[in-house]
Parts: C-alpha cells; structure tokens; sequence
C-alpha cells in the first residue's frame, strides 16, 4: 500500500525562518500562515520492547483541521501522545515551529500544543471556571496569582468552547457533551497553536457530537491547529481539511477524505466492504453490516 | 466559595479555641485572661509564665505542627494517588517510624534520647523502600504500585515491631504510649531535632498545590500542561514521608488523622481543591491534635492519656457525620 501523497506540504523539520511563520514562536491565531506547526516524521514507539508504531508521519498547519483515524490497535492515540510528548519515540523526529521536541520543557512544551484526552476525571466540588483556570496555569509562575491577563485568558478560553453558560457550575452536574467541551476550554486555556483531540466524540450522542465537532471546526476556522483522533469515518470526512490513516503502526495514507477513505482503503485496513459519500457537506459511510464476515475472518 | 471561606474561618476560629485551652488547661489552671497576657508578654504570675512558657506553649506548638503536618501529609497523598484510603500509613512511614522508636524503647531503653531521630530514619527508610520499589520495573510510579509496595512495607515493619513487643513482653508497657500516639511536655528539645524536616515537607507540599490540581484532572491533563504526573507523585511521596516521619518522631503513632482531617475539610467545603483542601487540612489538623491534646491532659489530670485515642473519639463522629451527608 503506497503513501498518498500530502506530506510534500512539509519543508523540513530544520529550516527555521522561511516562509511567514517559520519562527519558533509559532503563528498567531487567524494567520494566513502555511508554516508547519507540527512536523513528524517517521516516528517510532516501542512499549515494553513491543513495536507499536513503526513509523508515522503527520504534520499540521494553523488553521487546518487533521483528522487520525484508523482501526482498533493501529496506534492512532500512540501516534499523538508521541508527538505531544506524553510518550517518548523510541525513533523519528517531531518538530513543533521548528523545535525539536526533545529540547523542550514540559512549560515550553505546554505553550505549543494542548492535549485534550478522551475523558478526564471529574473531581468533586469544582466549578467549571476553576477546572479552566487549572489549564491556565502553564502560564503561571509557582505560587504566583492569577494576573488580570489570567483571567481574561480563563474567560476567553470559556467563550470560544460556549461552556461561559455554565461557568459556575461543578464539573459533577454536567452531561458528556458539557464535559468535553469543557475539557476543550481546559486546553484553550492553554493558549497553545495547536489542539489536540483524543477520541472527543467517541462517548457523545448524536447532538452532542454535532456540537463538538461544530465547536472544533469553528477553532480550526479561526486559525487554531486541530489535531482530532477519530472512529467516525462520516465524521471524520465532513470536518476534516486533511485525513490521516494509521494502519498497523504506520500512516498509511494522507489527504482529502474522499481521496483516502476509498472503498479499496476502507476494505484493505477496516476490512469492511463500504464507501464513502460525500454531498453539501453531508457525508455517510454505507456499509454493507454484514457482508464483511468473509473478508473479516483470518 | 462563599462556603469554602465559611470552613475556613470555622476552622482557624476552632484552631485559635483549640491553642488557647490547650495553654490554660492542665493540671494546673491558668486563667484563660492571664494566658493571653503571659503571651503577648504583660505579666502573669512567675509559676504560671513558667507553665505556660516552658511547658505548655512547645507542647502546643508542638499538636499544632504535628497536627498540620499529618493534614498535610494525607491531604497531597490523597490527590497524588488520587485514592481516597490514602495516608502516611500507605506509604510505610507509620510502620518505620513505629518499628525504629519501639526499638529504641525496647531494645535500647537507656538511649531513649535518640528516639525521635531513630523514628525518623526508620520512617523514612521505609518511604524509600516504598518508593524504590513502585518506581521500578514497569508501569513506575502507578498508583497501585505504591499503594501495593506501601502495603508490603508497612506489613514488613509491623511484623518488626510485633516480634520486639512478644521477645520483650515485659518491656511492652512503655511502648503502648508510643503507639497510642501522644505528646509529651518535653519542652522544644525535640523540635529542634526535627524542625527542619518539617520545614522541608511543608514547603514541598505549598508548591505541589497546584499541580496536584493539574493532576484531580487526569494524568493526561497534567502531561499537557507541562507536568509529569510521576515526579508530582514522588514529590508528594517525599514530602508526605517527611511531614509524618518528623510527627512520628514527636508524637508517636497518629496516622489516622491524617487520613481523616483531608477528608472532614473536604466534605465541609463541598471541594477538592488543593488551594482549599491544603491548607484547610493544615489546619484543621493542627485545631484536633491541639484540642485532643488538651482533653487527653485534663480529664483524668494529673494523670496524662494518650492523646491518639481521644483524637479518634473526637474525629470519627465528625467524620461519619459527613460521610453520611457526603455524595
């Protein structure tokens, strides 16, 4: 299976200082910037001297909205904890703005991409401004207050995640969509270029994974990086500027969903006989339930 | 938070009460007008300057250290591990420091000077072994692997101090103050010896506030924003093992408040919190043991009791009380 093509966006982890935005600060938001904020190659991890990605690439750029899916194993949240920092390559180069990652600190790091997990736990008697204000606090210095600047930061954060609704109530009385667009507000908080999604929408009912995914594509719009690790084939293809395919510990395949997620691709890595359907923004995976149980079985 | 700062001041008035009757009472009275003069330094007379001073202001001193340190110490063990059962006691410490002191007391009775550092050593040297042994292998610095090894540990030097007592049956008495758990009116003589750990533990614990928030959000949570949840959890580990080895070394055996003071100030403020619960369990720590202190000292005066059973008598009501309202 050959790589399609779409990493020929990438100019080289080294080169600092071309293009608009090729500076280690990284591009403000709503930038026309094409800089690559995020740029990883053939990365490698291995738990317990078990191979677990054998080599991916990915990469993203202000305003684009990446999409990682794959089936069940194939290293899909490997890949992103790997880049984020949160689980260490055993091989490859990752970049952010041209930074290796190795060299940064957890702060430094913190200010270049935020990490959204799937779900977080939910402490008892703490307001959901209280929970974004905790994911301010890569910006504060050790026993330092809050500045006037922090909490415009909390406020601004809360706002772009539509949670200013419920600031005040606790964690404890929210429903799943209100939590993950909560957690989302956490990384905001951040103020990071990039935001990264682990399986978002994956507990969310209909309505409440509309609303998330509005919500991610509505940051993307506004110049914020997404990263968004996804089961949703459909989902995935309505909201994404770029699809990744993680089969097996590589990416496999890189572009347009209606490039990538063809039906010999769906069948070669998903092993499901479906295509993809694409038509004024609405989009529908047919899948043939239960035909599949030929080419499934080993 | 309106409720928060209600507990809180609830708190320090009950702490304030607490230092004041634990000045006044004892075997000897001294008026409670007469205490606050001798403190701000006007007067009182010369026997009662001499109680209050030189008996009765360490001792206090000495609950109210004790007290905070074991609030503490349970309070940012059990947002570290984020396990509810979590105290000094779950990571070896009690167990060390209980085994190093009735060695002294047993084996060594005519040394029995040095048992607050020996507590100490020991205590601490089972905090090491605890966490040599979860931050080892795979999975390092898991939650159950340092409940698990803390667990061994505590067996292990349980064991030790279950075999002294049988072997010396006859010396056994003495021991049972120790593991009771009490203070003495000692003056600051053991302060000095421990002060610094103390110090130590409770700076470390002020600068694991927040990011023991970070990490009531998740592991992953923590990671993004630029922590590592293990070195947060050996942090609070190292920092528990010195605020509840120096208690042990003072004041003997007391982990349950540790465990339960976090807990009581928890359900009060309706919050998790560390910027609340720190603090508060601070405390709140330090108004029990000084107000338990107090009890143990006057209800069968001249007769001193220990002061851990009387804690126990005054927490545990309190604190099923709340669990009982608690969600």
């Amino acid at each position: 299976m050959g790589h399609d093509e779409g990493q020929s966006r990438g100019r080289g982890p080294l080169r600092r200082g071309h293009g608009p935005m090729g500076v280690a600060s990284g591009p403000p938001e709503g930038s026309p910037a094409t800089a690559q904020l995020l740029d990883a190659r053939d990365v490698k991890v291995e738990i317990a001297g078990v191979p677990i990605l054998k080599g991916a690439d990915l990469s993203v750029k202000a305003g684009e909205l990446v999409a990682i899916v794959g089936p069940n194993g194939a290293g899909k949240s490997t890949l992103v904890r790997a880049v984020s920092g949160m689980q260490k390559p055993s091989a490859g180069s990752v970049f952010w703005s041209g930074r290796p990652l190795g060299e940064m600190r957890g702060r430094e790091l913190a200010r270049r991409r935020a990490f959204v997990p799937q779900r977080m736990p939910v402490p008892n008697g703490v307001s959901v401004r209280e929970a974004v204000t905790i994911g301010r606090s890569s910006h504060l210095k050790p026993l330092r207050r809050l500045t006037g600047e922090d909490r415009e930061g909390v406020e601004h954060a809360m706002e772009r995640a539509r949670v200013t609704r419920f600031a005040d109530r606790d964690l404890t009385t929210l429903s799943g969509g209100e939590l993950q667009r909560v957690q989302i507000a956490v990384g905001l908080a951040q103020e990071a270029p990039v935001l990264i999604a682990d399986e978002p929408t994956s507990q969310l009912d209909l309505g409440a994974t509309i609303g998330v995914a509005g919500l991610l594509r509505d940051l993307a719009r506004t110049g914020l990086a997404v990263l968004l690790v996804v089961h949703d084939l459909a989902l995935a293809a309505a909201v994404a500027d770029t699809v990744v395919v993680v089969s097996e510990g590589r990416t496999v395949a890189t572009g347009a969903a209606t490039q990538v997620l063809t039906s010999k691709r769906l069948s070669e890595v998903w092993k499901a006989e479906a295509h993809l359907t694409e038509h004024e923004g609405r989009t529908a995976l047919h899948v043939a339930w239960l035909q599949g149980n030929d080419v499934r079985s080993p | 938070m309106a409720r928060r700062a209600l507990v809180f001041a609830a708190l320090v008035a009950a702490l304030l009460v607490g230092v004041v009757c634990s000045l006044a009472f004892g075997a000897v009275k001294v008026p409670i007008s007469e205490v606050i003069d001798i403190i701000f330094g006007q007067g009182g007379s010369a026997t009662d300057v001499q109680i209050v001073e030189t008996l009765r202001l360490p001792r206090t001193v000495e609950a109210m250290l004790v007290g905070a340190a074991l609030g503490v110490a349970g309070a940012i063990l059990q947002g570290a591990l984020g396990n509810p059962l979590a105290s000094p006691d779950v990571i070896g410490v009690t167990g060390g420091a209980g085994f190093g002191a009735i060695l002294i007391i047993i084996v060594l009775p005519g040394s029995i000077a040095l048992l607050p550092l020996t507590a100490l050593a020991f205590g601490l040297l089972a905090a090491a072994t605890v966490f040599a042994f979860a931050w080892s292998g795979r999975n390092r610095g898991s939650v159950g692997k340092v409940v698990l090894a803390g667990i061994a540990v505590l067996s292990l030097f349980t064991a030790g101090t279950t075999g002294l007592l049988a072997a010396f049956p006859e010396r056994a008495p003495s021991a049972i103050f120790f593991i009771a758990g009490g203070l003495t009116s000692s003056g600051w003589r053991d302060l000095e010896t421990v002060w610094p750990y103390f110090a130590v533990g409770f700076l470390v614990a002020l600068f694991l506030i927040r990011p023991l928030d970070r990490l009531a959000l998740g592991d992953d949570v923590a990671a993004s924003l630029g922590s590592r949840p293990q070195v947060i959890r050996l942090g609070a580990g190292i920092a528990a093992a010195l605020l509840a080895a120096a208690s042990a070394a003072i004041a003997g055996l007391l982990g349950f408040l540790g465990l339960v003071v976090p807990h009581v100030v928890r359900m009060a403020g309706g919050t998790s919190s560390h910027a609340y619960v720190v603090p508060a369990s601070a405390i709140g720590g330090a108004a029990l043991l000084a107000g338990a202190d107090t009890l143990a000292r006057t209800l069968r005066a001249p007769i001193e009791m220990p002061v851990g059973p009387f804690m126990v008598i005054l927490g545990v009501p309190l604190f099923l009380w709340l669990l009982r309202k608690a969600v």
